[in-house]
């Protein structure tokens, strides 16, 4: 088979060695890091005040001074977010859905990016008649706020007897975040040069062979995007998991909502804090996990001619 | 099997795969708009009515000061919000880009706050807008006595204060997705810059940034599709308030469907909401499709 | 060749998995006796320990509590509805006392505790307010729970000496005196979270005391269009205006409880807010009578707002559940269960004829003055649907915090509520 197929053994990656590295400090690079210090610290005062705020007693809370370190570190309330907090009868904390929200995390992620994928490759490559149509359809679809289409989809999520079970979340989440998903690669694969897909066909390759040894690997880029966007869009949903998933499955964001939402009751600001940040470690995990894949470049570059 | 049969099942092939797509699109959306579309023509309150009552809930919809302060403040935040998270995203991606030390760090800032609940974070920029015990507080304490920065609580300006939070959470967001874009970009257009003495920032203007047109593109639609639905933002900083001064369309369509139990009203507002938006997209839509063409094009020199 | 044939088999496998999975995941009739799924929205500290008062209460009655706590009274109630259109109800759900359930009532997707109502005589005990919201069309289809008052208005004992406040405020006059001394004392007079339902909070404070229980009646129960362009309801109005010149800058948006702490630390001095503040109060370490003060109302005649919660009882016909259901519903309205449950969250019980002994003193105060029926008056929520509930809310909150014309605020209150 020709070499097309095969994604190129050595693709051209911009090394960062090899780039001209200028260490001498001109006023560009001072600007360079004044500027991204500036952002970092816009960026980062939220958390400042979260981590602060979790480590205050609240009788410090109460006082209000909001930037001030704690005078009496504690941290009680990180204790108490994860696993004594109450959320109903129950007093354990937000550690009771994690499992559940990794239940429903992982077929979330894993189906929806490769079923765009597929989409965004047909879309981009294949140009099936009428396709672009259902395509601009599916992206109205993605402007209309969830909570409106819920009353429908319980109704067909019971005729399919899929409502309250984890089958029926995962559905759910494949149909909301098929427009996204859908679009991240139907723009990529669209700045793919179409002489390497139409090499890849006179080569012999199928709709299948060119998506699996070609496209696929060629995406790692968006797929590392993609399962940014995917994992911290399912990990923090709330309302889907609340009505779809059945409460054997029910995800760590309920929990969480219970902690931190209430009318009429007290407000452990300092527990709202650390619960929060605590069901956020995941997708931060993936975030610093994913960085590495942000160096490689696309293939494209190899291919002349 | 004839060649005629086989070249038949091939073309099948790319619309078998898309069976699910085509599944979702008409079930999922298309069944359940033409469904909000119905529910809106009637009079229901909890549960769906079967009665119709032609456009009576649209006059009700279009008589309310209130909704059409949530289109007003819509339109506002966002033009500011889709501007300045494209901006700030875009600067901060080739600023990543230029070698820094610890950009592994640098982009973990960037972006944790997508990864968090608004409904926490939306909360800690009520306290430090808020003009009591906020920055305002901090910066008169440092000296400053004359410092004011009470937007939060000015019914003109609350809205400001949605799009500076909404732009911490969604700007990394888009920073990784250029990222994505700029690391795509062919090896020999930067050498080729270099070669012809052209400076780093004109090459990321005039020659880069047009051949992400598909990036750009796709983070325009992405923060549309956000700014379209914001809610939580509003609900944790401000419930909407000073008033109904912050109100957003997604918050009176969920009062309305959940609070007030008026489903059919609740249906109106989303079937407005849709046709706005496929009103601004069939202007845009011919600059769009010219973007992620020449995206296409110009990528590989 | 090969490997296109190994993908359509994989993917033949995971369809044919995932279909078995649903068809094994499909929900089933809970067998157990007395097994109660129960959705309500009390999550944080304090409402917990009193839901879990309700739950030992129905386990020592041989029951078998399962919990699902929902944060947020719309979106359980969201749930709750959800659920039953999906085909897999609770056996019971929360509401509050109000119109909310009358459309699943008439949709026929609620069971009728007739017969517990009739052995544990609910005529007897319910004060009629609440009884005319359980009953409709002359069936029980709820259990009430509690009873809260929206409209306590408590003071700082500390902000109080501080401005040289000596007595509780015994009228409107005098409490625009306190607080106009509170003003004067540097302090802030009035603790306030700027929310919609917070605002409307203040207002229902104002007709009350103000109106009075005839004008209440007539614009939130009988919408009389005459009594809301009248000059006395006018004069509510602006009043209710006239308070928002007390309250600090950072009100709008804050959260009760952030008010509350206000008073705690002494910043504040008056706050107009439901009876579950004392959550917060105890929170601190406060106690009533001691840091802190709690009025129902000015005069001896003040009406005592009733709002409150429910349980509704998704129709079912699984004999097991529906026991569970009536044993449920019994169970709740227990003297000894109710008395356990209020001391936890707050309310005063459902029915006055019970021991008050462990009640703080605001509740004992609230049980006694329930005792006098004339001074019974329905939350807002109790009269109005919830949309007019609703749009009253729009208009008072933009009333609240901007300019406008009183008359204006009339008509559309008029309009609103027609």
């Amino acid at each position: 088979m020709s070499a097309v197929l095969s994604p190129p053994a050595a693709p051209p990656v911009r090394p960062a060695a090899a780039r001209k590295r200028s260490k001498r400090l001109n006023p560009g690079r001072v600007g360079l890091y004044a500027f991204l210090l500036v952002a970092a610290l816009f960026f980062a005062a939220p958390l400042y005040i979260m981590l602060v705020t979790s480590f205050k007693g609240m009788d410090e809370i109460r006082l209000g001074h909001l930037f001030a370190l704690p005078q009496h570190f504690t941290t009680d309330a990180w204790h108490a977010a994860w696993s004594e907090v109450c959320t109903g009868v129950s007093c354990e904390g937000v550690r009771v859905g994690f499992w559940n929200s990794v239940a429903i995390v992982v077929p979330s992620t894993v189906l929806p990016i490769l079923v765009g994928a597929l989409n965004g490759y047909a879309l981009s490559f294949w140009k099936p008649r009428g396709a672009n149509l259902l395509f601009a359809v599916l992206m109205a679809g993605a402007f209309i706020p969830v909570q409106v289409l819920i009353y429908p989809l319980v109704k067909a999520t019971a005729a399919l007897g899929l409502f309250s079970s984890l089958p029926g979340i995962v559905l759910i989440h494949l149909i909301f975040s098929m427009p996204v998903m859908t679009l991240l690669f139907r723009n990529y694969y669209a700045s793919i040069p179409q002489e390497l897909f139409k090499a890849a066909r006179v080569d012999g390759g199928g709709f299948w062979r060119i998506f699996v040894q070609l496209m696929l690997p060629m995406s790692t880029p968006m797929l590392i995007v993609a399962a940014i966007m995917q994992v911290t869009g399912v990990w923090n949903d709330y309302v889907l998991g609340l009505v779809f998933a059945g409460s054997e499955h029910l995800p760590m964001t309920v929990q969480l909502n219970n902690v931190i939402n209430t009318t009429t009751g007290e407000r452990l600001y300092n527990v709202n804090m650390a619960a929060t940040i605590l069901t956020s470690l995941v997708p931060l995990l993936v975030y610093f996990v994913s960085g590495r894949w942000f160096v490689r470049g696309i293939a494209a570059g190899a291919v002349k001619g | 099997m004839s060649t005629r049969a086989a070249s038949l099942l091939r073309k099948l092939v790319p619309w078998g795969a898309l069976l699910p797509m085509a599944l979702v699109v008409l079930v999922g959306y298309l069944g359940t708009a033409l469904w909000t579309l119905r529910v809106s023509l009637s009079s229901s309150r909890t549960f769906p009515n079967d009665d119709f009552v032609g456009l009576a809930q649209y006059e009700r919809l279009f008589d309310n000061e209130r909704w059409l302060l949530s289109l007003q403040n819509l339109a506002v935040y966002g033009v500011l919000f889709i501007v300045a998270c494209i901006a700030i995203g875009f600067l901060l991606a080739v600023f990543i880009d230029q070698k820094v030390r610890c950009e592994g760090l640098l982009r973990t800032i960037f972006l944790y706050p997508y990864a968090m609940s608004f409904v926490a974070t939306g909360l800690v920029w009520q306290w430090v807008l808020n003009p009591g015990d906020g920055l305002q507080q901090a910066v008169r304490q440092m000296g400053f006595e004359s410092f004011t920065f009470d937007w939060i609580v000015d019914q003109d300006k609350v809205i400001y204060t949605v799009v500076i939070a909404s732009v911490w959470q969604a700007s990394g967001l888009v920073m990784a997705l250029m990222l994505a874009g700029l690391r795509g970009v062919d090896e020999e257009i930067w050498k080729a810059a270099r070669l012809d003495g052209i400076p780093p920032w004109r090459v990321y203007l005039s020659i880069v940034l047009p051949m992400m047109g598909s990036t750009v593109a796709t983070v325009f639609v992405l923060l549309f599709t956000g700014v379209v639905k914001v809610f939580d933002a509003v609900v944790s900083m401000t419930q909407g308030g000073p008033g109904t001064a912050s109100d957003v369309p997604a918050k009176f369509i969920m009062d309305h469907l959940f609070g007030r139990a008026n489903l059919s009203l609740a249906s109106a507002g989303s079937m407005v909401l849709l046709a706005m938006v496929l009103a601004v997209v069939a202007l845009l839509a011919p600059v769009l499709y010219a973007r992620s063409r020449r995206g296409s094009v110009g990528g590989h020199a | 060749m090969k490997r296109a044939l190994l993908l359509r088999c994989v993917a033949a496998l995971l369809a044919g998995a995932t279909s078995v999975l649903a068809w094994a995941q499909a929900p089933v009739p809970k067998p157990d006796l007395a097994k109660a799924e129960i959705i309500h929205w009390w999550t944080s500290g304090g409402e917990s320990a009193a839901v879990k008062t309700l739950a030992d209460a129905y386990r020592a009655a041989g029951g078998q509590w399962v919990d699902m706590a929902v944060a947020l009274g719309e979106q359980a109630r969201a749930v709750a509805i959800n659920r039953i259109v999906g085909g897999n109800p609770p056996t019971a759900a929360q509401f509050n006392t109000s119109k909310q359930f009358l459309d699943i009532v008439d949709q026929g997707m609620l069971n009728a505790m007739d017969e517990v109502a009739q052995r544990d005589g609910w005529d007897k005990f319910l004060p009629e307010t609440v009884l005319n919201v359980v009953k409709v069309k002359g069936h029980y289809y709820a259990v009430p729970v509690s009873i809260h008052m929206p409209t306590w208005i408590w003071y700082s004992k500390a902000a109080f000496k501080q401005a040289g406040i000596a007595a509780e405020p015994k009228n409107m006059d005098e409490l625009f005196a306190a607080l106009d001394k509170l003003k004067a004392a540097g302090l802030v007079p009035l603790a306030h979270g700027g929310q919609s339902w917070q605002d409307n909070t203040v207002f229902t404070m104002v007709l009350t005391n103000l109106g009075g229980r005839e004008m209440y009646l007539k614009v939130l129960r009988d919408r009389d269009r005459n009594v809301i362009l009248s000059d006395a309801f006018k004069n509510v109005l602006l009043t209710f205006k006239r308070l928002q010149g007390y309250v600090d800058k950072g009100s709008p948006g804050r959260n009760w409880n952030d008010a509350t702490a206000m008073l705690i630390t002494g910043k504040a001095g008056v706050q107009v807010m439901g009876d579950w503040a004392k959550g917060e109060f105890t929170q601190a370490g406060q106690v009533a009578g001691r840091e802190y003060g709690c009025i129902a109302g000015f005069g001896p005649a003040a009406p005592y707002i009733i709002q409150g919660d429910v349980f509704v009882f998704p129709k079912t016909k699984n004999a097991s559940a529906i026991k569970s259901q009536q044993l449920l519903a019994s169970v709740i309205t227990a003297p000894a269960t109710q008395v356990a449950f209020a001391v936890r969250k707050g309310s005063i019980p459902i029915r006055t004829d019970v021991d008050t002994s462990k009640l703080d003193a605001c509740a004992q105060q609230g049980v006694a003055i329930m005792k006098d029926k004339s001074r019974h008056l329905g939350n807002g929520e109790i009269y109005l649907s919830p949309d007019q509930n609703g749009a009253l809310a729009d208009i008072l909150t933009a009333y609240w915090n901007r300019n406008i014309p009183v008359e204006k605020v009339q008509k559309d209150i008029a309009a609103a509520l027609r």
